[in-house]
């Protein structure tokens, strides 16, 4: 049985507290009467994802089964998330190969011959072949990429990007050619947080730029109160006007997933325990770990990180009509992640890993770590943020400023000029977003290399503008000054400075809460 | 490679400080309602009372735990005198302020009363790991009885059947603020239901000495007093319900003939003036502050000094 997620008040028997701060972490202790909010343990997978599966497509909601929605002679798409979630990467087989080998299996059997798979990675850099059939499993990949038929999104491709219609708000759709002129468009996705999935999938992982500049932008991002939350994010919204329009014009069958909390495996399932439960082998492997991460050179910690995979239970498989589908994935996200918090505190600790969805196999930047700790994880909530309007921000984080040239070649552009110039979302949004976007060197890299879209830096930091424009006071516990700095930031060497550098927000004695995340969580701030 | 060794050392510090190595795990106050049911184990004792056992109790404790217990405390007896009145197996039910009682009440004894006696310990504290568990049963001779309810391997009415005497702490769990609790009824229906005496025993000092949240005696040999009181036992036909108020009521009688004398105490007793062992209804820290005085001797109990100074 697991146990739900619960705040815990620090108190004279707690023990340090696991803090991640990139590809490492730290045993923080924290002050008497802080509020750490743990997640709720993570749920039981189900026991036969297989069959999960086979029912879920056989018995989908608001809509036929699948077998009924398909036939010879048609032009069936299968899109499907990309690399940037689960997070960490799952362990093989990786539920999408899962689903998509029964879709495929009942395709074969229905005698569809005209069959192509999209990864929707929007304007996320084109993933490699060794990605896409970590992904799709080597039966998929074997069958369909040497054909062409299994292939990256090209948000660049004008010829094939197809503009569906206007919502009745002015927002551009459009979206892939091949997935929209298809007969049916089958969507799978792994619904990691409350963020993804529903509308969100189709018309934004398979849009282009000028269809996702309607939502990803400073104005959309402020007033989404949260992206975590689909009812009051604005982005949302947009993506919901934008999806209805597209299913009056396309049968959209979305197939959605959602996985349990357990994103660490063995050594390192320590860190998903509570410490205070902690037993001799839980220590021993912390303090393994510790030593070992100290005395491994940078490339071999990077690896020790980034090769491991999440030995994730599957809790839910929905599919059919897409909102439908949705709302029963949220509810399976919910009862996963989310934590009744009572108010806000004055001060919101926050614990930046080594991975987010933007730098899978890749080095986390400090415009990527920003996105991470005051996108993501501050905009983890519902009701009302965890920290007060006016409040501080502190996070952990070497934010090194180290750039993977391959893989965000815009964003060494952008820390060095843009920020240097501003770190106001909306000015550098109103100034410099169109060149970079439009930016010929940076859409030949996104479609023949590996690079993010010249554009994604920008929308990394809206991310992290509703945090920007809601507290008074960033510290970074551990950051490089100088990086930080340019990010218009300071930088702490320990909490406790942390928290006298924030005294003139806060005062001398404020409330603190400490979001223990990963495993994700969302604080329903009452 | 020193920063290295400096931060290994560091961890392995914030480690055994963080995780209270050598000593029990404590759950943070807010997370207890969330804390993990304990698994009850079935742990057999029946080895520690029986003859190899013994010797080597025996030995330990004469040769070890003796003059270490003498070493670090002062110990005071009285109403030895007592246990002439009755005939083993008896249950003595005492106060309960420290960890301190359990060798208090067993080397006070008479050895061969020591021998035969065994200590009802707390399943999930004495008895949660093999080595605690081994260690207090060889040395102490507990078996674990369940507060919360719960299987064991022998009950107390085995044990008393067995002919051993039972040391035996009703209030269930040591004290907080050296003031004794209520008393469960558990002693009184033993009593009832083996028709065994029980002697009452009161000490003091004991939480002045160590109280919880200590692990090892306060430095200075502070002074522990430990009474005996006149066997009593239940009337024909009377509960445990009724009994158990008779057994409190003796040890409230025993810790204020400590206080003063046992003339007084009898006064006050057949006044139905005997102070409330409870203690007065003031601020914990008052309640804590008179708990953690050190028990005065007697005027004509003092010692005298071989040496005058």
């Amino acid at each position: 049985m697991s146990r739900p997620g619960f705040v815990l008040e620090v108190d004279d028997r707690t023990p340090p507290l696991v803090v991640h701060e990139g590809e490492g972490f730290r045993l923080e202790g924290f002050p008497l009467g802080t509020q750490v909010v743990y997640p709720p343990e993570s749920l039981p997978g189900l026991p036969d994802v297989e069959e999960a599966i086979q029912d879920a497509l056989l018995n989908p909601e608001g809509s036929e089964p699948l077998p009924a929605l398909l036939r010879p002679g048609m032009r069936l798409t299968i899109a499907f998330d990309d690399l940037s979630i689960p997070l960490p990467p799952m362990r093989k087989p990786d539920i999408r190969q899962r689903v998509i080998e029964a879709v495929l299996t009942m395709a074969a059997d229905a005698g569809v011959d005209d069959v192509q798979l999209v990864a929707a990675n929007a304007l996320h850099r084109r993933m490699t072949d060794a990605e896409l059939k970590e992904i799709v499993g080597e039966r998929v990949f074997r069958s369909f990429h040497p054909q062409g038929l299994l292939y990256n999104h090209d948000a660049e491709d004008h010829d094939n990007l197809l503009h569906v219609g206007m919502t009745e708000q002015d927002e551009d759709v459009e979206i892939n050619r091949r997935a929209a002129e298809s007969d049916l468009l089958i969507y799978v996705n792994v619904n990691l947080v409350a963020m993804d999935g529903g509308h969100k999938s189709v018309p934004i992982g398979l849009a282009s730029y000028k269809s996702l500049r309607h939502h990803h932008n400073s104005k959309t991002m402020v007033r989404s109160h949260s992206f975590m939350d689909p009812e009051k994010s604005h982005l949302h919204h947009s993506a919901w006007r934008m999806g209805r329009l597209l299913a009056e014009h396309l049968k959209v069958f979305t197939i959605e997933t959602t996985m349990n909390n357990d994103v660490f495996p063995s050594p390192y399932d320590f860190l998903l325990k509570r410490e205070w439960e902690w037993g001799i082998r839980d220590q021993a492997s912390m303090l393994a770990v510790r030593r070992g991460l100290a005395v491994a050179p940078s490339k071999l910690r990077h690896k020790m990180f980034h090769d491991l995979r999440a030995p994730y239970g599957v809790t839910g498989v929905h599919a059919g009509e897409t909102e439908a589908v949705h709302a029963k994935t949220l509810a399976n996200v919910h009862r996963q992640q989310m934590v009744e918090v009572q108010g806000q505190s004055d001060v919101l600790v926050l614990g930046v890993p080594y991975l987010g969805p933007y730098n899978v196999n890749s080095v986390m930047n400090p415009i990527l770590a920003t996105c991470m700790g005051l996108g993501y994880y501050f905009n983890s909530y519902r009701g009302q943020p965890v920290v007060r309007r006016g409040g501080a921000v502190i996070l952990y984080h070497p934010v090194k400023p180290d750039f993977n040239q391959l893989h965000h070649p815009s964003y060494v552009d952008f820390y060095e000029e843009v920020l240097a110039e501003s770190t106001d979302p909306a000015v550098i949004e109103a100034k410099h977003e169109e060149n970079y976007a439009t930016d010929p060197w940076y859409v030949h890299l996104y479609r023949t290399s590996h690079a993010y879209h010249g554009v994604h830096p920008f929308y990394m930091w809206y991310w992290a503008a509703h945090a920007m424009d809601h507290v008074d006071e960033v510290v970074w516990v551990g950051g490089d000054r100088r990086a930080v700095s340019r990010m218009g930031f300071r930088a702490a060497s320990t909490l406790s400075d942390a928290l006298e550098m924030v005294t003139g927000t806060v005062g001398s004695s404020p409330s603190l809460t400490y979001l223990h995340n990963p495993p994700h969580l969302i604080a329903d701030v009452r | 490679m020193a920063r290295l060794i400096k931060g290994g050392v560091e961890d392995v510090r914030t480690a055994a400080r963080g995780w209270r190595w050598g000593r029990r795990s404590l759950v943070p106050r807010s997370a207890e309602a969330h804390a993990l049911p304990t698994e009850s184990s079935i742990f057999p004792t029946t080895w520690s009372r029986r003859r190899p056992a013994k010797a080597v109790r025996e030995v330990v404790q004469q040769a070890g735990l003796r003059p270490l217990f003498r070493s670090q405390v002062s110990p005071h007896v009285e109403g030895l005198d007592m246990l002439d009145r009755v005939r083993p197996p008896v249950l003595f039910v005492a106060n309960h302020a420290s960890h301190l009682d359990t060798p208090l009440i067993l080397l006070s004894l008479p050895d061969a009363w020591r021998r035969q006696t065994a200590v009802a310990a707390a399943a999930d504290y004495f008895f949660d790991t093999w080595w605690r568990a081994v260690g207090s049963a060889l040395v102490f001779n507990t078996f674990p009885i369940e507060r919360r309810g719960g299987s064991m391997a022998a009950t107390p009415g085995d044990v008393l059947d067995e002919g051993w005497n039972l040391v035996v702490y009703p209030e269930g769990t040591r004290s907080v603020d050296g003031w004794v609790r209520n008393f469960r009824l558990g002693a009184a229906w033993l009593a009832v239901e083996h028709q065994v005496p029980i002697v009452p025993v009161a000490h003091r000092g004991t939480f002045a000495a160590m109280p919880r949240g200590q692990g090892w005696p306060s430095p200075g040999r502070k002074p522990v007093t430990v009474r005996f009181g006149p066997p009593l036992r239940p009337a024909e036909g009377e509960s445990a319900r009724d009994f158990a108020p008779r057994i409190r009521a003796a040890v409230a009688t025993l810790l204020d003939e400590d206080r003063s004398t046992w003339w007084e105490a009898r006064r006050r007793a057949a006044d139905g003036a005997v102070p409330d062992p409870a203690g007065p209804a003031v601020a914990p820290w008052r309640r804590v502050w008179a708990q953690t005085e050190p028990p005065r001797p007697q005027p004509g109990l003092r010692r005298r000094r071989a040496w005058r100074r």
